[in-house]
């Protein structure tokens, strides 16, 4: 009775609110925390720029495919888009185009080897394009691996020093135990509040970027035929 | 890439104000009060001391507390409102002190005017006066019968309780003290001392105790169990015998201070079974074999005459 009456005065006053755990924390638990929270704003701020990237992209390879497929010719479709910035299937059509033109400009048009020319150069494009839609993932796939270890190393450094703590307060009261405990719990938790979403997201969207890829491969060497047929046609 | 990051930043800004709006504080959790239980830790022997006795009490069947009856056969009784039953009253005892002083100056003055009168007659104060004293000394009976009817449910309480309760009322008629120190509420507290009912302060008769029992001086059943144990390690009890079961010997013997058998073994009793002398002697070897027995040294006067009974059935079941 004597000790519970005790435990009761000397509790810490501290509540388990966010400001409280993270002020009572120590230092390097407190930088834990905040890089923790630095990296979750950065993830998200991924993955909310990758969901508009990769919708918006996939609506333009729609739309393109339909005017592409619409029977327009493609002279004229060359005209209207080659002097935008273009993304995805529709810079892989400019670039092709830009070479065939190239090739057929001058006084002798250089088809021999137009057909290989024009596939390296998609090539390059979907190259480019892939690395445009996949740049920052690695960061998701990087925050999603590392944050929870982060997060215990804080957890660990946290329940260290409470247990010294609780050494010096001479009290093994779980009032005095808990806290410290609490505070350095906090830390696990951030991390995987960062890790979560980052490796979901990182999943979903390399998935995303391999499709759409993959789409892009399909439609150039779709392209690639035509034109194929068109070289051998005037030839 | 900067429409998500601000879309990333506003988002953790909301997610962190509704948790300090959600989690302002860890709820403590409702402990109820935990009453503390003394825990005393008292030896067996308390429990399993010996009664001093007599041997020349006589034997009698200690009546065992029947609370099953006295309840039921007599619920009307407590009943009774406290002012309707002429029985129970703790206050008439005040008023028969008070008119105890009133006849004694009567008689007095009785006897005084007699030697006047004695002379010269005159008969008229003689009878006011002797007809005073009368109803005077009338209140004095009535308080008699009710002090009389007073001890009526007394039978009834010490029927259910029989030990304690009679003690209780003793202590209640103390006149309060004239200097009263509240301060001092604590001593008078503790002057109840709680009742004792050890062998000496016992309210039943005495009974047949053990023939060495001594105020201080108590082997513990654990004590008595281990010098047991001792013994029926070494014995060699006569399986073999007829009828081994009932061969029970009864060995008296003497210890030395240092645990040694100072008096011989001496067989109590005996038996017409033929394997008698056989089981006797074992039990004898028995007692011979183990010496010195460790036993505690400021008991001597409990363990300095032993007596042990060799049961095969209990010691071999054991």
């Amino acid at each position: 009775m004597e000790t519970l009456v005790q435990s009761t005065l000397t509790a810490p006053d501290s509540g388990i609110s966010f400001f409280s755990l993270f002020w009572q924390a120590h230092i390097v638990v407190k930088i834990v925390m905040l890089g923790l929270l630095g990296a979750s704003v950065w993830c998200w701020a991924i993955i909310v720029d990758k969901f508009m990237l990769i919708g918006r992209t996939r609506r333009q390879m729609s739309r393109f495919e339909t005017v592409f497929w619409s029977g327009q010719s493609l002279e004229e479709l060359y005209g209207t888009l080659h002097n935008r910035v273009n993304h995805s299937m529709a810079a892989l059509f400019v670039a092709a185009m830009r070479e065939w033109k190239r090739s057929h400009e001058g006084a002798r048009p250089a088809i021999a080897s137009l057909q290989q020319r024009i596939d390296r150069v998609m090539d390059v494009t979907i190259q480019r394009e892939a690395e445009r839609l996949e740049s920052r993932l690695l960061i998701l796939a990087t925050v999603g691996a590392a944050a929870p270890f982060i997060g215990l190393f804080g957890t660990v450094w946290g329940i260290m020093t409470a247990f010294q703590a609780i050494a010096a307060s001479e009290s093994t009261n779980l009032a005095v135990v808990a806290p410290g405990i609490a505070e350095a719990l906090f830390a696990t938790a951030l991390g995987l509040l960062a890790a979560i979403p980052a490796v979901i997201a990182y999943n979903k969207y390399s998935h995303d970027v391999g499709k759409a890829v993959s789409r892009m491969e399909g439609f150039a060497d779709e392209f690639s035929a035509i034109l194929s047929r068109q070289i051998d046609e005037r030839g | 890439m900067r429409a998500g990051l601000i879309a990333s930043l506003a988002g953790h800004a909301a997610i962190l104000l509704w948790g300090i709006a959600a989690f302002p504080d860890a709820e403590s959790y409702s402990v109820p009060a935990v009453d503390s239980l003394p825990v005393d830790l008292v030896p067996i022997e308390e429990f399993t001391r010996l009664r001093i006795g007599e041997k020349t009490a006589e034997i009698r069947e200690v009546a065992a507390v029947a609370p099953s009856k006295t309840p039921s056969e007599k619920p009307t009784e407590p009943d009774e409102k406290p002012g309707e039953s002429n029985v129970q009253q703790p206050t008439p005892p005040t008023p028969a002190p008070t008119p105890a002083p009133e006849p004694t100056p009567a008689p007095e003055e009785v006897a005084e005017p007699e030697p006047e009168p004695a002379p010269a007659p005159a008969p008229e104060p003689e009878p006011a006066q002797a007809a005073e004293p009368v109803p005077a000394a009338e209140p004095a009976p009535e308080p008699e019968p009710q002090q009389e009817a007073a001890p009526a449910p007394q039978p009834i309480v010490t029927s259910v309780a029989p030990r304690s309760k009679p003690a209780a009322p003793r202590r209640t008629p103390e006149p309060p003290d004239e200097n009263f120190d509240s301060t001092q509420i604590a001593a008078l507290l503790n002057k109840v001392e709680p009742a004792k009912q050890s062998g000496a302060s016992s309210q039943q008769p005495a009974s047949l105790g053990s023939n060495r029992g001594q105020q201080d001086v108590r082997m513990s059943q654990s004590e008595l169990d281990a010098l047991r144990g001792q013994v029926a390690q070494c014995w060699s009890p006569p399986v073999g015998a007829v009828g081994a079961e009932d061969l029970k010997v009864r060995v008296r013997f003497n210890l030395s201070r240092g645990g040694d058998v100072s008096g011989g073994p001496e067989v109590l009793n005996s038996s017409s079974n033929p394997a008698f002398g056989a089981a006797a002697s074992s039990a004898v070897r028995a007692i011979m074999r183990c010496q010195p027995y460790s036993l505690p040294d400021a008991k001597y006067d409990a363990w300095q005459e032993v007596i042990i009974n060799f049961d095969p059935r209990e010691m071999l079941g054991g």
